[in-house]
């Protein structure tokens, strides 16, 4: 396929599955705030950190402003100097899907476009303000959907397989930024056990992996088993090695391996590389060198997308704009 | 004898003017009455709510126009009145057989000037003129494109006067747009309004994208099987994106842009992810002179260097062909019925409006004459821009055309202003339908074996009270166009 044209494909993914995922973690964040009784910074900050967006919101809201969970929400959801705030992420996957329609299924651009158009309406505005919960569930199932709306009515060629390429990635990408981000809060926070089940429960959630856990762990909640569950658990979804596994598995599909002359080597490589570096660290697992864990997926998940927008991309030609990879 | 029914129960044509849908004397025109009654079965209040309904929908499909003057590229829907246009099957016969001669005159006159130049030895129609137009390209002398054919994409405007006899007011052969709003159009039209589209017998639209691929493929200079064609547009912030990305979809075309084409052996190829792929059919959306700096433009960075050599080669089709526009200039028009007769020993089946041509003396001093009975029109404008509305101008815009004309006499023409026909169109604000004025533009394919003409086409309106001007960029909106079938005799 055109290469701009995969280009938009996979921005459209990680767009839309960023937008999904601030929406989690921004509803879980409330909930947790409201029962565990902490200091609001304690709870807030981490999400700024996880977006990347702690210096600019700092800059712009002052060192204070993470203490007040209202502003951190605004800031996330709505603000338009935030490229990673659900707003501009909707704007973003919608722009990158407009460029594209031919390629998008109708129903996918239908779908798309009704959910951008309502976030930027006043109604959504109304039900942020009266209806939190909903309009955090909503933009959440919103996003869900499209992605089964995608998969059940486009063909399953290179357009749908750099979609959910987009999305894989930045999913790996982002359970490893939550976890790493609230396990570092976590220990700073110090807190008594009941808290930190409570904590431990949150995070699960913000991963929507309360229920899958429960199923596979009757209810044993302890940080080492937890974090465990996030990264390796071959069968959850949103684990960062099932991610990675995943969006090699289709990046192999775009790029049959057995084809050596194919541009993508490397991104193959790389991609393929870490999955198999996540795996092999099982072993031996210690919560203690989580952190190094994450942070190494973290930094060569972006790097894996440099390289395949210079390989598959065409990121030397007029396109390569979309620098807000985080 | 007026109608029984409610939503067309106060409806009024204007004096002077024919209506479409209607006799001077408020009774359905008899073609229409069946699809008339259906529609008019509705109160206002219900018909207001079917209108919402046709807007929401085309906003949620994203079917919009950006708009040029906004650099965010704003999208915009074109208006949409839900008051179908209708046309009977014995006038659209008739308009069908006076397109395809029209173009077919028009691809015989524009292979001739590219080529031997017979018509001017012959002087049916002036050498200076029509060498003298903006479009015409003398570099491309002499390029005879592959498949022979070069208006594959016409758009031909009609309006229709107080006698009803539809008459050609313009001809579009570089890039015509607005097809995809006929498409979208009838499906808001099937989707709000099922069982009037049913009661009308109306024609199906929605086979345009398979004959326009397969228009393209057959002048391939591959087997159309083999062929590998593509629609080439500006980008997602040009004023048709949403049209481009709509044809490619439907014909299951890939859409590109310059920067995605290069040329190498004076073939022309894509980059993709898995490496360069030659193409060989582009319908291109770009303006010409954007197309390849090495022939048009030295200046500009859009583009596809080469891509002129490739064509001329005949390695790559471009549709429509560059060169065209000097067959719809502006100027060029008042000569189409010579050349209809130049070319095919015809009479002219479609009449178009008489037209001064302010570049001949005679024609010039009756122009300066009567400015405020006329409409002049600079021949390199379009949209409705650097027109003079006599009737309806200021004593300083009159004055401001005699000088315009008087120091530039080729760059304009003058018509009588046109009392252009009414359809009932929806009033939102008063919550009936009233008469707006309306044109028409059919479209033309053009393949290797002939002109095909889609029975429907874009019926534009002038939304504005009293206002003639139906270009979306000035108060203009559309309205489904119904050609119905012919009666079972």
């Amino acid at each position: 396929m055109i290469s701009r044209v995969a280009d938009h494909c996979f921005w459209l993914g990680r767009y839309l599955e960023r937008a999904e995922s601030t929406a989690r973690v921004l509803g879980v964040t409330r909930n947790l705030a409201l029962d565990a009784g902490l200091n609001p910074r304690h709870v807030w900050l981490p999400v700024i950190i996880v977006a990347g967006e702690e210096h600019r919101f700092q800059a712009r809201l002052g060192a204070g402003a993470a203490d007040d969970g209202e502003r951190v929400q605004e800031y996330l959801t709505w603000e338009d100097d935030n490229p990673c705030s659900i707003q501009r992420s909707l704007a973003a996957a919608r722009d990158n899907a407009r460029s594209i329609r031919e390629v998008v299924s109708l129903e996918t651009w239908e779908a798309l476009n009704a959910l951008y158009l309502w976030a930027g309406s006043p109604r959504a505005r109304a039900e942020w303000r009266d209806d939190r919960h909903s309009f955090y569930r909503r933009i959440r199932t919103s996003a869900q959907s499209l992605q089964g709306i995608v998969r059940g009515t486009m063909l399953h060629d290179d357009a749908l397989h750099f979609i959910f390429l987009g999305v894989l990635l930045e999913r790996a990408g982002q359970t490893a930024r939550i976890l790493d981000v609230h396990h570092h809060a976590f220990r700073a926070i110090g807190a008594h056990d009941v808290i930190e089940t409570a904590l431990w429960l949150a995070l699960l959630r913000a991963c929507s992996g309360f229920e899958p856990f429960m199923k596979l762990h009757r209810g044993r909640v302890s940080p080492d088993v937890v974090a465990r569950f996030l990264v390796f658990e071959p069968l959850f979804p949103r684990s960062v090695r099932f991610s990675l596994r995943a969006a090699a598995a289709r990046l192999e599909l775009i790029r049959p391996p057995a084809d050596a002359e194919l541009p993508g080597r490397e991104t193959y490589e790389r991609l393929r590389g870490l999955a198999m570096w996540v795996g092999s660290r099982q072993k031996d697992f210690d919560t203690a060198g989580l952190h190094e864990v994450l942070t190494h997926v973290v930094d060569e998940t972006s790097e894996i997308a440099g390289v395949m927008g210079r390989e598959l991309l065409g990121d030397a030609g007029a396109v390569a704009t979309q620098a807000q990879a985080q | 004898m007026p109608t029984s029914s409610s939503l067309f129960a106060d409806y009024r044509t204007l004096p002077g003017t024919w209506d479409e849908l209607f006799t001077e004397k408020g009774a359905p025109r008899p073609a229409f009455r069946k699809a008339i009654d259906a529609i008019g079965a509705r109160s206002g209040a219900e018909f207001a709510t079917c209108q919402a309904l046709a807007e929401r929908a085309l906003l949620n499909q994203g079917v919009t126009f950006s708009v040029y003057t906004d650099q965010r590229g704003t999208e915009k829907i074109f208006p949409f009145c839900l008051v179908p246009r209708m046309i009977s099957g014995e006038d659209w016969a008739h308009l069908e057989r006076g397109l395809a001669q029209r173009v077919t005159a028009l691809e015989r006159f524009l292979d001739d000037i590219y080529g031997e130049q017979l018509i001017f030895r012959d002087r049916a129609v002036p050498a200076d003129l029509v060498l003298a137009s903006k479009n015409w390209f003398p570099q491309l002398r002499g390029v005879r494109p592959h498949g022979g054919v070069r208006i594959h994409i016409a758009g031909i405007d009609l309006v229709r006067g107080p006698d009803g006899v539809f008459r050609v007011l313009e001809d579009n052969l570089r890039t015509p747009s607005g097809v995809s709003y006929v498409l979208e159009n009838r499906i808001i039209s099937k989707r709000v309004l099922p069982e009037c589209v049913d009661a009308a017998r109306v024609q199906p639209v929605d086979l345009y994208p398979s004959r326009l691929a397969d228009a393209l493929r057959s002048v391939s200079p591959v087997d159309p099987s083999e062929t590998n064609a593509v629609v080439l547009t500006p980008g997602p912030y040009n004023s048709a994106y949403f049209e481009h990305s709509f044809l490619a979809r439907t014909m299951g075309l890939e859409l590109v842009q310059a920067a995605d084409l290069f040329v190498e052996r004076d073939q022309v190829h894509c980059r993709t992810t898995r490496g360069p792929r030659r193409v060989h059919v582009i319908y291109r959306r770009t303006d010409e002179t954007f197309l390849d700096p090495e022939v048009f433009r030295p200046e500009s960075l859009l583009g596809v260097p080469g891509i002129m050599r490739a064509w001329a080669k005949g390695n790559v089709t471009l549709a429509n062909a560059p060169g065209n526009g000097v067959a719809d200039d502006k100027a060029v028009y008042p000569f189409v019925p010579d050349i209809v007769r130049y070319y095919l020993g015809e009479e002219p089946l479609l009449e178009q409006l008489p037209t001064w041509v302010c570049a001949r003396d005679e024609d010039r001093a009756f122009v300066l004459e009567h400015l405020p009975e006329l409409v002049v029109k600079a021949v390199d404008e379009a949209g409705g821009y650097g027109m003079l509305m006599g009737p309806q101008a200021s004593a300083a815009e009159i004055e401001e055309f005699r000088r315009r004309v008087a120091a530039e006499p080729r760059k304009y023409i003058a018509q009588r202003r046109l009392e252009l026909s009414t359809c009932p169109t929806w009033v939102e604000s008063r919550g009936r339908p009233e008469a707006r004025r309306v044109d028409l533009r059919p479209y033309v394919l053009n393949g290797r074996d002939g002109p095909w003409v889609l029975p429907g086409g874009l019926t534009r309106v002038a939304l504005v009270e009293g206002s003639y001007v139906v270009n979306s960029s000035q108060g203009g909106g559309s309205k489904d166009t119904w050609v119905l079938k012919p009666e079972a005799r």
